[in-house]
């Protein structure tokens, strides 16, 4: 089998194992995964559309490029690096907030003073050698041996990106990470690694937008990891709103614990090629997940949803709900798993996904996975797809209403219940107005 | 005197099937007219083809509105013309609000009259003031059109929407079928309150009761695609006192 370009690439990125402790000269525990992670993605090699995961995720079209890779890098002097617009629109949106920037891979962190009991460190060799917490949470999560993404940014963790709330802590401000990369002549490879750790009872909102310019492909690996301890409550929100350079491949893992709360929401609004896996493991008693996600798509755009909710003991509450909207000859996937394991009784997990196809062109794949090994238990999931409702069109027309009007409103009004699950206002007016730009029913609304 | 509303010889079919076999009508500035018939002989579909519901053909005959080809028009042309269909269905339309629905169907009447769109605070005041000529409670604005309302609801809604966009034709299917006595008469009520000397009002209606409230200058009755036969207002209580067989029976021997 003659080896993949990227394969190759990754393999020369990642330094031979010297064994030993970090500070003794040795390469240590991160250097040793790093090492996993190369034999993974070098075992799973590039997915083909014959892998289970990835029958309708065809990522040929651009794998086999010429990447250069930017690794991760933190900017002691911090901020002032140019903004890129989008990302900026985002940051308007959030107002008071705090940033974290990944431009071209280089680290900068935009707040003059962290609130008490807020870490936002490197994640450093040394660090993972020195903090079992740190060491514990990594990788805990990510699933390294099955995804070869995950494989990938793993191979190529040399730093990454740790952010810590302290027991008890309830973050007021948002913490906004925003990915920035822009290619040259050359594609780009990123691959940032984020790994969040909310100590019990801490409470905290996470965005992360994506943000690729430049006239080449930029594709982005980005793995992140939440450890959700007992009672806390983590709200992640992930914008996917990209230009028609980027490339995205992103896993997302949270581990919630006794009492605790996660909650995602996968916005993706616009992109070339949006990947996203979402695996919530509720791994002790009465944790609960939320899962929410918007696709609004047109012209060639995919979006590719993945999620996993794993109860793994009782009590423990799951509530999904994912909308599509799909015009022109864009495409989604959208497959739901829901595993719910011989010792979690009482569980209640709800999952829905609804689709609207706006275009004959357009095409949808869904598939729910409910995997129910328990007796008592209450689990539901239901999926429809659709046009948009012509008896509906014309009750809008016989009151003056034009067809594309109805058509933009109808449309707005499949989309808001899910957008409405947004507590952060500032983001979710952003993502209202972009949802009514993209439709072209901004003077509709507003 | 222009009619608002002539309809001449109209023919409408639905796959292939004929419906309306020859319909004409003329409704006057400042009249009532009621349209009554048994169930399935095409009261509906009558109103529907004169919305410019695009599941029927038109087969033959003309509609002229204020003396303008009502036909060519689209729709919502016939709506900002002044042409009201209040449904028998009225859709429900989850994530819609019922004021920015209404706002939007105003501002669209508006702009075709070359008028510029309300300011929201007069927009609103506007929009209270009309639900009371319904007894709808205010709340019901910021609720998903139709969604979830009662029948009742949904027919005072639909009068709502009428005395916002101010129709010159106001055609009301079956908007008394589901309402208790009270509900009838808050209907009834705010249709009247509506009446002007240049507009006019079709009720479409099973029962007489209806027109008890809403007193119409003329009754047709509508059999089989075609009225056979109109009169004033006594005709409706011949109806109610006779049923529609003996009609059907004179409307075979003419045919
Ligand atoms: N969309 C439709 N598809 C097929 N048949 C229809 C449709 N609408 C009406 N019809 C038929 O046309 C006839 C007249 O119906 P309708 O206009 O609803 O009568 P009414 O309102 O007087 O009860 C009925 O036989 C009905 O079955
Ligand atoms: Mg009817």
């Amino acid at each position: 089998m003659s080896q993949h370009a990227l394969v190759e690439l990754v393999q020369n990125l990642v330094p031979a194992h010297a064994g030993g402790d970090v500070s003794m000269g040795g390469h240590g525990r991160l250097s040793a995964l790093r090492q996993d992670g190369l034999r993974e993605f070098v075992r799973m090699g590039i997915p083909t559309t014959r892998h289970e995961e990835w029958k309708y995720t065809n990522v040929f079209p651009f794998i086999g490029l010429d990447y250069s890779y930017a690794p991760m890098r933190w900017d002691a002097s911090s901020a002032s690096a140019p903004a890129v617009v989008s990302a900026a629109e985002v940051r308007d949106a959030l107002g008071q907030h705090i940033s974290i920037r990944v431009l071209n891979g280089i680290v900068s962190v935009d707040a003059p003073q962290l609130p008490a009991g807020l870490e936002v460190i490197e994640l450093t060799p040394e660090l993972v050698e020195s903090d079992a917490g740190v060491a514990a949470a990594l990788s805990a999560g990510a699933p390294m041996h099955a995804n070869p993404f995950v494989a990938l940014n793993t191979a190529l963790l040399e730093s990454g990106i740790v952010i810590r709330l302290a027991k008890g802590l309830a973050l007021e401000l948002p913490i906004h990470v925003s990915i920035e990369t822009t290619s040259g002549q050359q594609p780009m490879l990123v691959a940032p690694r984020i790994l969040v750790i909310a100590h019990e009872g801490a409470e905290a909102d996470i965005i992360q937008s994506h943000h690729a310019s430049g006239p080449s492909i930029v594709l982005d690996a980005t793995v992140v990891e939440f450890s959700v301890a007992a009672a806390a409550n983590v709200r992640y929100h992930k914008i996917a709103d990209d230009s028609e350079s980027a490339r995205s491949i992103s896993s997302v893992t949270a581990d919630v614990h006794r009492d605790a709360s996660f909650t995602s929401h996968a916005l993706s609004v616009g992109g070339r090629f949006v990947r996203n896996d979402l695996a919530v493991r509720l791994c002790e008693p009465s944790s609960q997940g939320f899962l929410y996600g918007v696709s609004l798509l047109a012209e060639n755009e995919y979006t590719d949803n993945h999620t996993v909710v794993d109860h793994m003991l009782p009590h423990c509450h799951s509530e999904e709900l994912y909308k599509g909207i799909y015009d022109g000859t864009s495409s989604g996937v959208f497959n739901g798993k829901i595993y719910v394991r011989p010792q979690a009784q009482k569980t209640t997990a709800y999952q829905s996904n609804h689709t609207l196809l706006l275009s004959p062109k357009a095409q949808v794949q869904a598939k729910p996975q409910l995997e129910i090994w328990a007796d008592d238990v209450k689990c539901s999931h239901g999926a429809t797809m659709g046009q948009v409702n012509d008896e509906a069109i014309f009750y809008f027309r016989s009151r003056g209403i034009d067809k594309d009007m109805a058509k933009a409103l109808l449309t707005y009004a499949f989309i808001t219940e899910v957008v409405e699950k947004i507590t952060l206002d500032g983001l979710r007016e952003l993502l209202t107005h972009r949802i009514a730009r993209k439709l072209s029913a901004e003077s509709l609304l507003f | 005197m222009t009619p608002l509303l002539q309809i001449t010889n109209l023919r409408a079919s639905i796959d292939d099937r004929e419906i309306l076999k020859g319909i004409d009508l003329t409704v006057n500035p400042g009249e009532v007219h009621a349209i009554m018939g048994p169930n399935g002989s095409g009261k509906s579909t009558l109103a529907s083809v004169l919305a410019g519901r695009e599941d029927y053909t038109v087969t033959g005959g003309s509609v002229l509105f204020q003396g303008k080809e009502l036909l060519e028009l689209s729709p919502e042309e016939r709506s900002r013309e002044g042409l009201f269909l209040a449904f028998q269905y009225p859709v429900e339309i989850p994530g819609v609000s019922t004021a920015n629905f209404v706002k939007t169907a105003v501002n669209e009447v508006r702009k075709h009259r070359g008028e510029e769109p309300l300011e929201p605070a007069a927009f609103l005041a506007l929009m209270r003031e009309r639900m009371a000529l319904v007894e709808m409670d205010p709340s019901f604005l910021q609720r998903s059109l139709n969604e979830g309302f009662s029948g009742g609801e949904k027919k005072r809604n639909e009068i709502f929407q009428m005395a916002m966009l101010d129709p010159v034709v106001a055609v009301l299917d079956e908007t008394d079928s589901g309402l208790d006595i009270d509900a009838l008469r808050i209907v009834a009520s705010g249709v009247n309150a509506l009446r002007r000397p240049n507009n006019a009002t079709v009720v479409i209606t099973h029962y007489q009761r209806l027109l008890d409230h809403i007193v119409p200058d003329f009754v047709h009755v509508l059999w089989n695609g075609r009225i056979v036969r109109s009169g004033d207002k006594s005709l409706a209580l011949e109806l109610e006192q006779r049923g529609y067989d003996w009609l059907k029976q004179e409307a075979s021997v003419e045919a």
